[in-house]
């Protein structure tokens, strides 16, 4: 299992997480999941006492058979979320009083499909939380180059280069909390579930940046990512993207202070075949929208970044390829209509898609042409850090001339 | 003969001076009502957008409601549409105060009988028509992103189509409010209408027929594949944006 300098391998400390109790909030998990999961635990935690939270919808844990050191604790939910592949607000406040009730000193909120996470990886996890003074540990996942495309063109990129934080999911689904944070993201999380909206989407590490929380990554190896029902592409990235300009917006007095760049992460060599049948048809998307968008792509993005896209709509297909500066002050101009409102939030979002799918294919020929993926990512990221002041500048300054 | 001429010339030109002379103070009780109403509108509306500025109205609109109220907004700013709905409802206090004092100084006029409930359909119609136009112009855009996403080719036509449908018919509504028209308004909202839609129907139907033909061939081949085919497309690994 690889390591961040600020990682902690699991595998050479068994019995790094033995200070206080630990409590592991768990999603509603199948009959068959759940013995998996608690057998992984058992190996994770074979002499420390762990409280395990389970939705009381999960069948009852005593029919379990499992070690005596693994508590369940079967609780009602105060806050129920339709969407299961990601953390929503309602899981932060539930696991926030369950830690709360069963008096835990640190926490792991795992997301669905746990039960295909190694025990080391949550020993690993957990001992980044109570071994250390880390406040938020995060997941590092080990995706293919043709995974998690959202989160390596936008959430990111945005992320590193905003709030100066070097987690590589913004949006992992396995977390380690302490208290502290675990307490931040449920008065996060129920200012959200008041407005009723239980399935709106948290930022931990922006929250963890924001408090000057210690932050780590832990890298948990494979594991079965969770994907989105049946809901399309546009909903999915509008209801992302929104949440995350969102946040931007909120914390837009600490970013634009925060300053400094984050070494990037070691990666390593691999390239993908080019896939002529996928670009083709995210170019023709490009293209469609190119010449029906345009006039709805002006009211937002400034002329310099117009005529990149003028100039991206001819070129050929097998020499597509998108700058990284040209997408950072895309997603960044998106961003400062979204706060100014320039444009209905849902007409901006939708509009955002057909850019997006110009990317990922213009990431897909970079990578096919011999790039890593990786190294694309971090170059990718390191644009956006050097666009920062731009997005500052306009989002001091809106109404300035800007070419 | 030529005194009766002249007597008759003297008398209207008396009556005529004389329905002048009544009908200027009126109106110049209407403007003056007018114009006093404006000024108060406008300090109710620089005094209404000085509290709201201060009590960061803008911002609490935006932090506790959906996007409605900001997205009808000018400028995106809720304080400013409040403001502006202050003026106007002032200036239109000032126009029926106006009226009815004009009515008031003219002897025996009935104006204001006809011209107010003609002025309250006015504003209606006005109301009617603002909103027809930003809902024309909303799901316009709705249309053609949602189109562009699905990637229809004719993504233009449709949203053209949609916003020509709602502007037509927030004609009619409004020339129904002011009663303009009669039968004749009913009738040509009708064809037009119906024209719109059938126009529409056709354009889609028929420029679909390929779309169609090419998913149905798709779905065939996808379940019949031809073994050992150098042809048929190799399996790739899917995509996964998230």
């Amino acid at each position: 299992m690889a390591s961040t300098p600020t990682q902690t391998d699991a595998a050479t400390q068994p019995t790094a997480a033995k200070t206080g109790s630990l409590l592991i909030s768990l999603p509603p998990l199948a009959n068959g999941a759940l013995d998996a999961m608690l057998s992984n635990l058992a190996t994770a935690f074979p002499t420390q006492t762990v409280l395990v939270a389970t939705p009381a919808t999960t069948p009852n844990g005593e029919a379990h058979d499992k070690p005596d050191n693994i508590h369940l604790v079967p609780y009602t939910p105060a806050a129920t979320s339709t969407t299961s592949w990601v953390l929503t607000a309602a899981d932060y406040l539930n696991n926030f009083k369950a830690a709360q009730e069963g008096h835990a000193t640190a926490c792991l909120l795992l997301g669905a499909e746990c039960q295909s996470l190694s025990p080391e990886a949550i020993r690993a996890l957990a001992a980044e939380v109570t071994g250390s003074s880390t406040d938020l540990a995060m997941a590092y996942y080990n995706l293919g180059p043709r995974e998690g495309l959202v989160n390596s063109a936008i959430l990111y990129p945005v992320t590193r280069a905003l709030f100066c934080v070097r987690p590589r999911y913004p949006l992992a689904i396995d977390l380690g909390l302490s208290p502290r944070m675990a307490e931040r993201l449920a008065i996060v999380a129920q200012k959200y579930i008041s407005t009723n909206q239980n399935d709106a989407l948290l930022w931990p590490a922006a929250e963890a940046a924001s408090a000057n929380y210690a932050i780590a990554e832990v890298d948990i190896g494979a594991r079965t990512l969770p994907q989105p029902g049946a809901t399309d592409l546009n909903t999915l990235l509008a209801q992302v993207t929104g949440s995350l300009f969102s946040e931007v917006d909120t914390k837009a007095s600490f970013w634009q202070r925060a300053r400094g760049t984050q070494p990037p992460h070691p990666f390593t060599i691999s390239t993908i075949p080019a896939e002529g049948r996928d670009i083709a048809h995210m170019l023709d998307a490009f293209h469609l929208a190119y010449s029906n968008l345009h006039e709805i792509w002006a009211l937002v993005l400034p002329p310099n970044s117009l005529l990149g896209l003028k100039r991206l709509s001819v070129t050929p297909a097998d020499s597509f390829h998108m700058p990284d500066n040209l997408w950072a002050r895309i997603v960044y101009d998106f961003a400062l209509a979204y706060r100014l409102r320039t444009i209905n939030r849902g007409h901006l979002l939708g509009a955002l898609t057909p850019l997006y799918l110009a990317w990922v294919a213009s990431h897909l020929v970079l990578t096919g042409s011999g790039t890593p993926p990786e190294k694309h990512i971090q170059d990718l990221a390191s644009a956006f850090e050097t666009d920062k002041p731009y997005l500052v500048s306009r989002w001091r300054w809106p109404d300035r001339f800007n070419p | 003969m030529w005194q009766q001429v002249n007597s008759a010339l003297s008398q209207s030109a008396h009556r005529v001076l004389f329905k002048l002379a009544s009908f200027l103070p009126g109106l110049v009780a209407l403007l003056v009502a007018v114009l006093l109403l404006a000024l108060v509108g406008a300090a109710v509306a620089a005094i209404l957008r000085r509290i709201l500025t201060s009590a960061k109205f803008d911002e609490r609109v935006a932090r506790n409601s959906t996007d409605a109220l900001s997205d009808w907004s000018p400028s995106g700013s809720p304080t400013l549409l409040v403001a502006r709905i202050a003026f106007w409802g002032c200036i239109a206090l000032g126009v029926i105060i106006g009226i009815s004092a004009f009515d008031a100084s003219s002897n025996g006029s009935q104006i204001s009988t006809f011209l107010l409930p003609y002025l309250t359909h006015s504003v209606g119609a006005i109301v009617l028509l603002i909103i027809g136009n930003l809902v024309a112009r909303f799901l316009e855009r709705s249309v053609l992103i949602g189109a562009v996403n699905a990637r229809l080719q004719y993504a233009r036509f449709l949203s053209l189509g949609i916003k020509w449908l709602v502007l037509v018919l927030t004609a009619a509504m409004v020339l129904d409010h002011l009663e303009i028209g009669g039968a004749i308004v009913e009738l040509a909202f009708g064809i037009l209408f119906g024209g719109i839609v059938l126009t529409l129907a056709l354009a889609v139907g028929l420029g679909s027929r390929d779309i169609v033909s090419r998913s149905l061939e798709k779905n065939v081949e996808r379940t019949d594949p031809i073994p050992g085919d150098p042809e048929s497309p190799t399996p790739s690994e899917p995509l996964r944006h998230f």
